[in-house]
């Protein structure tokens, strides 16, 4: 098992320095959308932070756990990006008939097609968000247990975020369509740069059970507030390994759907 | 004329041979929608309430005002020029007797009509979902001041895309990225499509205000909450007006000087 963890661990590597290669051969583009991608999250950020000067608060949150809220959200956004990269260059893979040449290599196909092309440019903004959040978790004053729960859950909403991503890649194969399937996605977790009691029913349960955005991006946050309960803590790990048992399976199904067009 | 009905005929057929495509682009923007409708909603639950100088009412009428301005004036297909620039393909265009300007404007329009029927049914149904308080507005003059703002939002916004999609002419590879910084980054946040400019401090207003975004989105909702008037009125138009003077006339240099570097990469 750990032989086989360290070969993966490799093979990630090797493809994660070929992706960076490929875009730091490309200084311009990689500063526009660095500069793009520093300046969406400092203008939200700015609005935010006159949004909460003016009323106070949200929902019954102060302003600092409001911005915790948005820090957490942006940093399961931007490590998912970073590892997943790859997937919004799986539709010309699918429609060109390359996933062949996937297929037929020693390593598990799903591997190389969800964590194939590690990005640069989001693996630059992850330092600085995780220095924020630092800032903004330890005026909360939190327990050892509390920042633990906080970790746990974090690790959680990735295996969310990364059964959504699989989900997606199958959606791909059955119907050749991945771009708007990942935008969808990205909208629908945008809906949790707040907190998911400021949405009335049914969208508040859509988010909580359904696409579970507030247990994805919400619940972290509000651990280490103190406000999750011990039992939506255990239902959160419940639905984290529920929703990656399924999207397995989902994968499963859709390789049995492939076509292998145009190859 | 006859040519450019045509055109307009063809990218509104085209639209529907990727239905999928439109459909999910629509979804899209209700999801945006939901975002700041429920956030300016529990900022204003009480309706009582003023913050920034707006009332629950102006607020929410400003977020669904959004949903009709966007689907008018960021709906484009003209953000394709670049890529005609950077593959080779402005070659064929170049050769055939219309104005390559016009046809995206004619494109451009076709887009719209169908993007403000589409939007048109969106509001209804999330109109009637989600009752929000909604100023209708009647007076005349503010109704003909907003569609003049509208247009002048419109050829804006053209303009910008052609200045970007002039971009490749020199550097090819960055057609996508300069996209990505200026409609997806610098348009979603100073255009007022988020939330309204004024919740800022002066002097963030001021720097906004000096450039041509907010009179994509924020000033004709402004305009057509009636926030807007008399000299004022007349005064943001004018600078609207005179940003499309300057993009009108940045374009035509940029694009001559970018022909003469055109070498038809690719064909």
């Amino acid at each position: 098992m750990t032989k086989k963890l360290k070969k993966y661990f490799k093979i990630w590597w090797m493809m994660s320095v070929n992706s960076f290669s490929v875009v730091l051969g490309q200084k311009s583009a990689l500063m526009v959308f660095l500069i793009g991608k520093i300046f969406r999250f400092s203008f939200f950020f700015l609005f935010l932070y006159f949004l909460l000067k003016g009323t106070g608060g949200i929902a019954g949150y102060s302003s600092d756990q409001i911005i915790f809220f948005f820090l957490t959200f942006n940093f399961i956004e931007v490590v998912t990006q970073f590892l997943f990269r790859e997937v919004y260059k799986f539709r010309s893979m699918i429609i060109k008939g390359d996933f062949d040449l996937v297929l037929v290599k020693p390593i598990n196909s799903l591997f190389r097609v969800l964590m194939g092309g590690a990005d640069i440019i989001d693996l630059i903004t992850i330092p600085p968000l995780v220095v924020l959040i630092i800032i903004y978790g330890v005026s909360f004053h939190p327990t050892f247990a509390q920042v633990l729960i906080y970790l746990v859950l974090l690790l959680n909403g990735f295996l969310i975020a990364t059964a959504f991503h699989i989900a997606i890649l199958s959606f791909a194969i059955i119907t050749l369509e991945i771009d708007h399937a990942v935008m969808i996605y990205r909208d629908i977790t945008g809906l949790g740069k707040f907190p998911v009691d400021i949405y009335k029913e049914p969208l508040k349960g859509f988010l909580t059970y359904l696409i579970p955005v507030g247990v994805m991006v919400g619940l972290p946050s509000k651990a280490i507030m103190g406000l999750a309960t011990p039992v939506g803590i255990i239902i959160a790990i419940l639905i984290g390994v529920l929703s990656m048992v399924l999207a397995f399976r989902f994968w499963n199904s859709a390789l049995t759907k492939y076509t292998s067009a145009s190859s | 004329m006859h040519k450019y009905f045509h055109i307009f005929k063809i990218s509104f057929e085209e639209e529907f041979a990727y239905k999928w495509n439109f459909i999910l682009w629509r979804f899209r923007n209700v999801l945006q929608i939901f975002l700041t409708y429920f956030l300016w909603s529990t900022v204003f639950s009480d309706p009582t309430k003023q913050v920034f100088g707006y009332d629950r009412t102006e607020i929410l009428t400003y977020v669904f005002g959004i949903m009709i301005v966007r689907a008018l004036v960021l709906s484009a297909k003209a953000m394709s020029v670049g890529n005609d620039v950077a593959s080779g393909d402005l070659s064929n265009y170049l050769v055939k007797p219309m104005n390559y300007f016009m046809y995206w404007m004619t494109r451009d329009l076709a887009s719209k009509a169908l993007n403000l029927m589409f939007a048109i049914v969106e509001f209804s149904v999330l109109f009637i979902i989600l009752k929000p308080p909604f100023l209708f507005q009647t007076d005349l003059t503010v109704i003909v001041a907003f569609l003049v703002s509208i247009i002048l939002a419109i050829l804006i916004y053209f303009l910008i895309m052609l200045l970007l999609g002039s971009i490749p002419f020199w550097v090819p590879e960055i057609g996508w990225g300069s996209h990505f910084l200026v409609t997806v980054v610098i348009v979603e946040a100073l255009s007022g499509s988020l939330f309204p400019i004024n919740i800022l401090p002066e002097v963030f207003q001021s720097i906004i205000l000096a450039t041509p975004f907010p009179y994509l989105i924020y000033f004709p909702v402004q305009v057509y909450l009636g926030n807007v008037t008399g000299w004022a009125l007349f005064g943001g138009l004018l600078i609207a007006a005179s940003w499309v003077g300057v993009l009108w006339t940045f374009l035509n240099v940029v694009w001559q000087k970018g022909l003469k570097v055109y070498q038809s990469l690719g064909r």
